[in-house]
């Protein structure tokens, strides 16, 4: 008998689910039909007609949206994975700063920290583009321009130049997700006890050493999680790059939504995405923390 | 006494010398930081005083108070922006008293009623639209009011998700980890253009409060992480012995586990609230004038236009304002529980 009433009480929660859902999709179906909207995704095969700034593989305005969505994506991707690779060197030097003996090193980087937790990354994201590269002078910042140049038109480093969108996002970005990681790899390296710090120190152990071979080596099982959540912050905060006109998935789904009117179809493609794109994350992050455990297991 | 002066001088030396300076490396390393905060803050005081113009920011203090609020109503956000102050205040350095704590709560929980009363108008106040609310105003009723509603819509999906019915189970940790996979910036998108699609034709919601229905969906679902957290920590036999006390299964959630759970994620709670804080800055992309859509608005004024600096600036100072007072209440609250604890 309780056990059919649970039964019961499961499938009246689903029934009532089945008929709000209806109802939303019943409206959004009258409502596509007024505007003269249907739900379908043919469009994508039609030329995008809009010129993208930003492109790593051919694209001109007359190939598919689809195509215009694909490199968004691969903009997306670019970025994150740039920044992700800064935040992380950042990230850890700042960690390192504040476990420092210095007096004025720790100050400073908990200065960073607070600076950087307690305002809102899209106003962080602004102050670099329009403070950080848009005011700079067009000529170059270095009397010798070929090797290293940094304008209001981006830098560049030889022959690889970024353009001032992708650097002030990248900078914006890296320095926000530093602070963060900053904190989980403090946090990591705390929660290895006090015992083990002391017992290398005892055994003689030179500090540098003692820190790499014994307290890292623990610290990471701590840190890998944190930082994995941090990524995948950092790959949704990514999104913020429509203030700062870089073309990333978001931004590009905005003008396709903007031209067509096609909002539900761009709204799935745009989950679809990140889904696709968290995956990435979190399984390449899975696949290092494994390697960690068992290169640990091994010694 | 001579002798003692110089003792402490040389204790101060010492302690100085083993703070700053272990060896010749950390000297110099301190000097070079020296030199550079030095330098750094002396252009920097420079810059505040005889380059910058400040003109920008002192000639638009009701802009970013207020937005585009009628003039002569102007006190009443004001009215409730000191109240919550004086709130906060209170919660801070008011006594322990138990009378007190409790009737904190419901203080705070009027807060709300008191904002849309002053800010909408009716019954002997003239009515205000909410498109002409903007500013530092919106930006607090954006974080009270979707942490009003998000809090509770959190605590009912973490036990949802550790509820024995596996329909239910699925189906909220199903919203907590798809909600966890997109950014903000989608689920605002979403409730700016798409709920309007959803509802049916007549019934219209305005954008402020569609940005609440967003902002509320996607928090409570971090509300219900962190709350997860707590919930596990929570030991089995501490549920075991309620049960054999006879409490009913509503008693053990009311007086058990919510509670504990909540102080458990307290830290973590407050992180939500300043990133909520923080995030509400987004609606400046989707077209709400808050603080820092002001802030866009002004810049876009041919007569500010190029001052970035000091706009930023300034926003980034209230910003932080804001954020570490959040930070020291939270940081409050959390060693009073744990000395509450201890004393009973």
């Amino acid at each position: 008998m309780r056990k059919k009433g649970r039964l019961f009480v499961q499938f009246l929660v689903l029934l009532i689910l089945i008929f709000f859902v209806s109802i939303i999709i019943n409206n959004l179906l009258i409502n596509l039909s007024r505007i003269g909207l249907g739900f379908n995704f043919n469009w994508l095969l039609k030329p995008a007609s809009f010129s993208l700034a930003e492109y790593s593989f051919s694209y001109n305005p007359s190939n598919s949206y689809a195509w215009a969505l694909f490199i968004g994506w691969i903009n997306s991707l670019k970025v994150i994975f740039t920044s992700l690779i800064l935040s992380t060197i950042v990230g850890i030097i700042i960690a390192f700063f504040r476990t420092s003996k210095n007096f004025f090193i720790k100050i400073i980087s908990s200065g960073y920290i607070t600076l950087i937790r307690q305002t809102p990354l899209l106003l962080q994201l602004m102050f670099w583009y329009f403070v950080g590269f848009l005011g700079l002078k067009s000529d170059s910042l270095f009397p010798s321009q070929n090797l290293f140049n940094i304008s209001n038109q981006g830098i560049s480093i030889g022959s690889v130049s970024i353009s001032s969108e992708f650097a002030a996002l990248l900078f914006g970005l890296s320095i926000f997700t530093s602070a963060y990681i900053a904190e989980v790899i403090r946090g990591g390296i705390f929660a290895v006890s006090q015992g083990q710090w002391e017992a290398f120190r005892s055994l003689g152990i030179s500090e540098r050493k003692g820190i790499l071979r014994i307290i890292i080596p623990q610290a990471l099982p701590a840190i890998i999680p944190g930082l994995t959540s941090q990524y995948l912050n950092l790959a949704k905060n990514s999104t913020l790059a429509i203030a700062v006109g870089y073309s990333d998935i978001y931004a590009i789904n905005d003008t396709v939504i903007n031209q067509t009117g096609r909002a539900i179809e761009c709204f799935l493609i745009l989950l679809i995405s990140f889904l696709i794109l968290n995956l990435l994350i979190s399984n390449t992050m899975e696949i290092i923390n494994k390697l960690v455990i068992n290169s640990l297991n091994k010694k | 006494m001579y002798i003692s002066k110089s003792r402490l001088i040389l204790k101060i030396w010492k302690n100085l010398k083993t703070k700053l300076a272990n060896n010749l490396f950390n000297i110099l390393l301190s000097l070079i930081i020296i030199l550079a905060l030095v330098s750094i803050s002396f252009s920097s005081i420079k810059w505040i005083i005889f380059d910058s113009n400040w003109k920008v920011v002192t000639s638009n203090l009701s802009l970013f108070a207020f937005g585009s609020y009628p003039a002569s109503e102007r006190w009443r956000p004001a009215v409730w922006i000191f109240s919550l102050l004086f709130l906060s205040v209170v919660t801070l350095l008011g006594p322990n008293w138990k009378w007190l704590r409790k009737n904190l709560i419901i203080g705070w929980i009027s807060t709300l009623p008191l904002g849309l009363y002053l800010l909408y108008g009716g019954y002997g106040l003239s009515q205000v639209m909410s498109r002409n609310w903007g500013g530092l105003t919106l930006t607090i009723f954006l974080t009270i009011c979707s942490s009003f509603f998000a809090f509770p819509l959190g605590i009912f999906l973490a036990l949802c998700r550790q509820s024995s019915f596996s329909l239910i189970k699925k189906i909220s940790s199903l919203y907590i980890d798809f909600m966890r996979a997109i950014p903000l910036i989608a689920v605002l998108f979403f409730g700016q253009l798409l709920i309007p699609l959803f509802l049916p034709s007549g019934l219209e919601i305005d954008r402020v409060w569609r940005a609440v229905l967003a902002f509320t969906l996607f928090v409570s679902a971090y509300i219900a992480e962190d709350l997860r957290g707590g919930l596990q920590a929570i030991a089995k036999t501490q549920i075991e012995s309620a049960n054999s006390l006879g409490l009913s299964n509503f008693q053990i959630k009311r007086f058990i586990l919510i509670p504990q759970s909540i102080r458990i994620a307290l830290p973590s709670l407050t992180n939500q609230a300043i990133g909520l804080f923080q995030n509400t800055s987004l609606m400046a992309i989707l077209g709400l004038v808050e603080l820092l859509g002001v802030g866009r608005s002004i810049l876009a004024n041919p007569e500010f236009i190029g001052q970035y600096m000091e706009v930023y600036i300034w926003l980034a100072s209230v910003y932080w304002l804001f954020c570490t007072t959040f930070a020291i209440i939270g940081r409050h609250l959390e060693l009073k529980m744990i000395r509450n604890r201890s004393n009973s």
